[in-house]
């Protein structure tokens, strides 16, 4: 483990496992994981917790390499000003949302931020389309064509305005109005005004058994 | 300004409402520009929307750091206002929620532990009540944290979990559930059974060949020298000398006290197994009942939840990637499978109920023949026996032995696939495909083992004519089955074993050449070959009918439980090594919440599956009178009144009148008005919730309402 100053102290490991849903093995192992993407001279106690790892080293680890929605959960958790490194607290953070004993509470306000690709505070048709396009990859072939995922995420237009995912810019303006089917927003969009606030998408998750377990990642 | 106007109330009158207005943020949006091209003066919409009191906690994000959702516009004239905004948050949020629920960053949730804890200084330690609470709290947290340190191979779990998916921990978890139980169950039965067999004194060795009686002799083995292979044989049908020992129910002496224990230590396991699986099976159902119907929000949960985020490796990643899309693809498609499905021409139904009934038919024929083939390999194996050629070679003997283990274990592996197949061609859509395939699976496992126990029964009672020849003098079969007891715990050691050993020899000689082999072929095949899955539902119903075996057989084994326990550790290690040696993650066709719920359930059904020979016996089939502890009594359950009546008078009363039906018929419609009253609840809280959406929906276009009013008015002020 390295010397005695790599070592978190009594007092700020029960302050961790107070404010966190961590417990200590678990903070410990999270320290020890962070000082390893620290340089030879940041890791003393002191260092690393002012420090701050640039996205790149963060998503360098294993856990998050593979994960689509790397870069929104590192521009979620991170509360540098620039937005673009996270500190030892804010990984703690991160560990503390996707642990196992958080609350579901927790874990769905933070998947609507992670969720919400444009960080306006509600999940309107780009979120979701992009949300669709994480889960089924990038690539050309591995995408919902744009009837699909018009059908997926809505049908009805409004007065006249196609609108529609980035898949099917090339649509342009189509107009009528076709009646929906059971999709994304008509299952969850209770207000119907065409975005999904958080109190919907908490509503929506509370009925998912399986966010819970799924939501979670382990060091 | 007037297509602002003119936009807002358009957007307004539409029910879909504002969408456009509340997109023009910063941000490109090329068609955004063309709407509108010049940027208002005075607040917009959306920053009007955004102080409102249910974004609180969306805003703000930590001391220092600006609110979630500022724009860059509002950040260069307001500074005062977020600074007001994360102020204003701050005295919002009082209620004293333990500051690790907060969802915000780790400075801003210490500074809230530090005023909240200088403010319940400041107050004088605040109220008694919020005290105990507080310690309360923290003391049930740490018990259940010490709780869940005692369970063993909880990181082991957590490790599958994350690689393999919470369907694959869920087996895990049930294993070991089940582990405890059979620990549990030994436990008691070494206590109630063992101890009592011993503290009265050495039990009598086996009954001499010479004796007889009017039922028949009884020579479990003849002493002696015995070769090695009659000792496996002997080992592995549970004959000889271990026929004769305290495996099985033969060899328990006839003694009151130990007869009233043996008894009690049935009741009591069950009993236990009961409870313990309500307990489990409570939580997963909460959960299924708390979602409501599937078919309202399946595409919302396959969105949301679609990902799990413990997923690493590039591969499986793109393995899970190319399972959604093929599952939003299905979803869809299905989609318009049903609404085709809905303007079906009359021709159309005819045909599809045609199909499917044929297939229907072809099911119950497979199962109809897959039965009658248990029920013939039981009978035949006692003929069989008989024959001179079997007698002779101890091989043949084994094998015919074990027929009706083969049997089930063939027919367990051969129709479950064919039901795969059969599936899709009956039009239903996916999920409900699944849901047949389960319970025609279910349906076989458990009921293979119905039909087995159905022809020893026949056998044991003469066909259940207790004036049949052979049955008449002693109520049982005396002369092929001298000590029936024994007998049947012999069959369920036997299907224990088998078990165990089919699933060793499909471990061992197929998924790891399979993983090697394939691994060596080229391109696709080998992929395609390669890649195993941890089938979760096929080896859930496995465990479960092992464990219903040894449910049926503890009677009459009291040593099956912990053999049992030895097995399962034995799985446990073996499941894991191979899982992590040669299995990719599975599909996510098994959710872990139908996991959760369905499996529970499907072994509180072999729990009861499990009762009846059980209680058949202690009731209504007279004990063997040469061997086990209820020897010369008319049934089993007969010494528990002879117990009684030597217990005071005020016991004995108050059992008899538990016993009564002044008990039980009050006792029943009490459970049914509790039962209706529950249920009339439950529909009016369905009711409840659709009134309340109904009015959030009145809410929000009230405050949309408003807040355009209030943009309308602070503009034209700020023209004038």
């Amino acid at each position: 483990m390295g010397g005695s100053g790599s070592r978190l102290s009594k007092e700020l490991l029960a302050e961790y496992q107070d404010l966190t849903f961590l417990t200590k093995q678990e903070i410990l192992l999270a320290h020890r994981r962070f000082c390893e993407l620290l340089p030879q001279e940041q890791r003393s106690m002191e260092e690393s917790l002012r420090a701050q790892v640039s996205f790149e080293q963060i998503l360098s680890l294993p856990e998050l390499k593979a994960n689509p929605f790397k870069e929104r959960i590192c521009r979620v958790f991170s509360t540098a000003p620039t937005r673009d490194s996270l500190s030892f607290e804010d990984f703690l953070d991160l560990l503390s949302v996707f642990s196992d004993t958080a609350t579901p509470d927790i874990k769905s306000h933070y998947a609507f931020r992670i969720f919400d690709f444009d960080d306006d505070g509600t999940l309107n048709r780009e979120d979701l389309s992009r949300l669709v396009n994480c889960l089924t990859g990038e690539g050309e072939d591995t995408r919902l064509s744009a009837a699909e995922m018009k059908q997926l995420i809505d049908n009805v237009s409004v007065a006249g305005l196609g609108l529609a995912g980035p898949g099917s810019g090339r649509e342009g303006w189509t107009c009528g109005l076709k009646p929906s089917h059971s999709q994304i927003l008509e299952e969850s969009d209770i207000d119907r005004d065409g975005t999904i606030n958080l109190s919907e998408f908490q509503h929506v998750i509370s009925r998912s058994p399986d966010f819970a377990s799924s939501f979670k990642i382990v060091l | 300004m007037e297509k602002n106007a003119t936009w807002e109330s358009d957007a307004w009158g539409s029910s879909r409402g504002w969408l456009a207005p509340r997109g023009a943020r910063g941000g490109g949006r090329s068609w955004e520009a063309q709407i509108r091209p010049t940027f208002r003066p005075g607040p917009s919409l959306s920053s009007v929307l955004n102080e409102l009191p249910s974004a609180a906690t969306l805003r703000y994000r930590g001391p220092g750091v600006l609110p979630w959702g500022t724009l860059v516009e509002e950040v260069e004239d307001g500074g005062r206002s977020s600074r007001a905004v994360t102020e204003a948050t701050q005295k919002e949020l009082q209620e004293p929620h333990p500051s690790r629920e907060l969802p915000w960053p780790m400075q801003a949730r210490r500074a809230h532990r530090e005023s909240h804890a200088r403010d319940q200084v400041a107050y004088g330690s605040g109220s008694r009540a919020a005290q105990w609470a507080v310690l309360l709290r923290r003391s049930k947290e740490k018990m259940r944290a010490n709780l869940h340190a005692l369970q063993p191979w909880a990181w082991t779990l957590k490790r599958i979990g994350g690689q393999f998916g919470a369907g694959t921990e869920s087996y895990f978890s049930l294993l070991r559930f089940l582990l405890l139980l059979n620990a549990l169950a030994s436990v008691l039965n070494a206590c109630m059974v063992l101890l009592p067999t011993w503290l009265e004194g050495a039990p009598p060795g086996p009954p001499d060949p010479d004796t007889s009686s009017p039922c028949g002799s009884y020579h479990p083995y003849s002493q002696g020298l015995v070769t090695f292979p009659a000792q496996l044989f002997y080992l592995l049908s549970g004959e000889g000398y271990l026929e004769w020992s305290p495996l099985f129910y033969g060899f328990y002496p006839p003694r009151p006290r130990l007869a009233v224990t043996y008894l009690c230590s049935a009741f009591a396991v069950g009993l236990i197994c009961l409870l313990l699986i309500l307990h489990r099976s409570v939580s997963g159902l909460k959960q299924t009942l708390l979602a409501e119907s599937g078919a309202l929000t399946s595409y919302s949960h396959r969105v949301f939840s679609a990902w799990d985020f413990g997923l690493r490796g590039d591969g499986h990643v793109r393995l899970r990637q190319r399972l959604i899309l093929y599952e939003l693809q299905v979803e869809l498609e299905e989609a318009e499978v049903r609404r085709r499905a809905a303007v079906r021409t009359l021709g159309q139904q005819v045909r599809i109920w045609s199909v499917r009934l044929l297939l229907n038919l072809l099911v119950v024929a497979l199962l109809g023949a897959a039965f009658y083939g248990v029920y013939w390999a039981t009978g035949y194996t006692v003929e069989l026996q008989e024959t001179p050629v079997v007698q002779q070679t101890p091989l043949l003997q084994l094998g015919v032995n074990y027929l009706p283990s083969i049997f089930i274990s063939g027919v367990n592996f051969v129709l479950p696939p064919i039901f795969k197949l059969i599936a899709p061609l009956e039009g239903y859509t996916r999920s409900r495909q699944i849901v047949f395939i389960l319970l025609r699976t279910v349906f076989l496992r458990l009921s293979s083992l119905v039909v087995l126990l159905f022809s020893l029964w026949n056998q044991i009672t003469c066909g259940g004519d207790s004036e049949a020849e052979d049955c008449k003098t002693c109520g049982y079969n005396y002369k092929e089955l001298p000590c029936w007891e024994t007998r049947l715990g012999q069959e369920m050691y036997k299907l224990l074993l088998f078990d165990l050993l089919t699933g060793l020899a499909v471990t061992l000689l197929i998924q790891f050449p399979r993983k090697l082999f394939c691994g060596l072929c080229p391109g696709a095949l080998g992929r395609l070959a390669g890649t195993q899955e941890f089938q979760v539902p096929d080896e859930v119903l496995g465990l479960i009918y092992a464990q219903t075996v040894v449910w049926v057989g503890s009677f009459f084994c009291p040593l099956l439980p912990l053999l049992n326990t030895a097995k399962f550790l034995l799985l446990f290690f073996l499941k894991k090594f191979t899982l992590f040696s040669t299995c990719s993650p599975a599909s996510r066709t098994f959710r872990a919440s139908t996991a959760n719920f369905f499996f529970p359930l499907v072994l509180l059904l072999g729990l009861a599956i499990s009762a009846v020979p059980v209680l058949y016996s202690i009731f209504l089939i007279p004990p063997s009178k040469l061997c086990g502890p209820f020897r010369g009594q008319s049934s089993i359950w007969a010494q528990i009144p002879e117990s009684i009546s030597s217990l005071p008078q005020t016991a004995q009363n108050f059992l008899f009148f538990l016993g009564s039906q002044a008990f039980a018929v009050p006792l029943l419609l009490i459970s049914s008005i509790l039962m209706a009253y529950s249920v009339a609840l439950a529909n009016s809280y369905g009711c409840i919730i659709s009134e309340l959406k109904r009015q959030i929906e009145t809410e929000v276009q009230n405050k949309v309402f408003l807040a355009q009013r209030a943009v309308a008015l602070s503009s034209a002020n700020g023209a004038l």
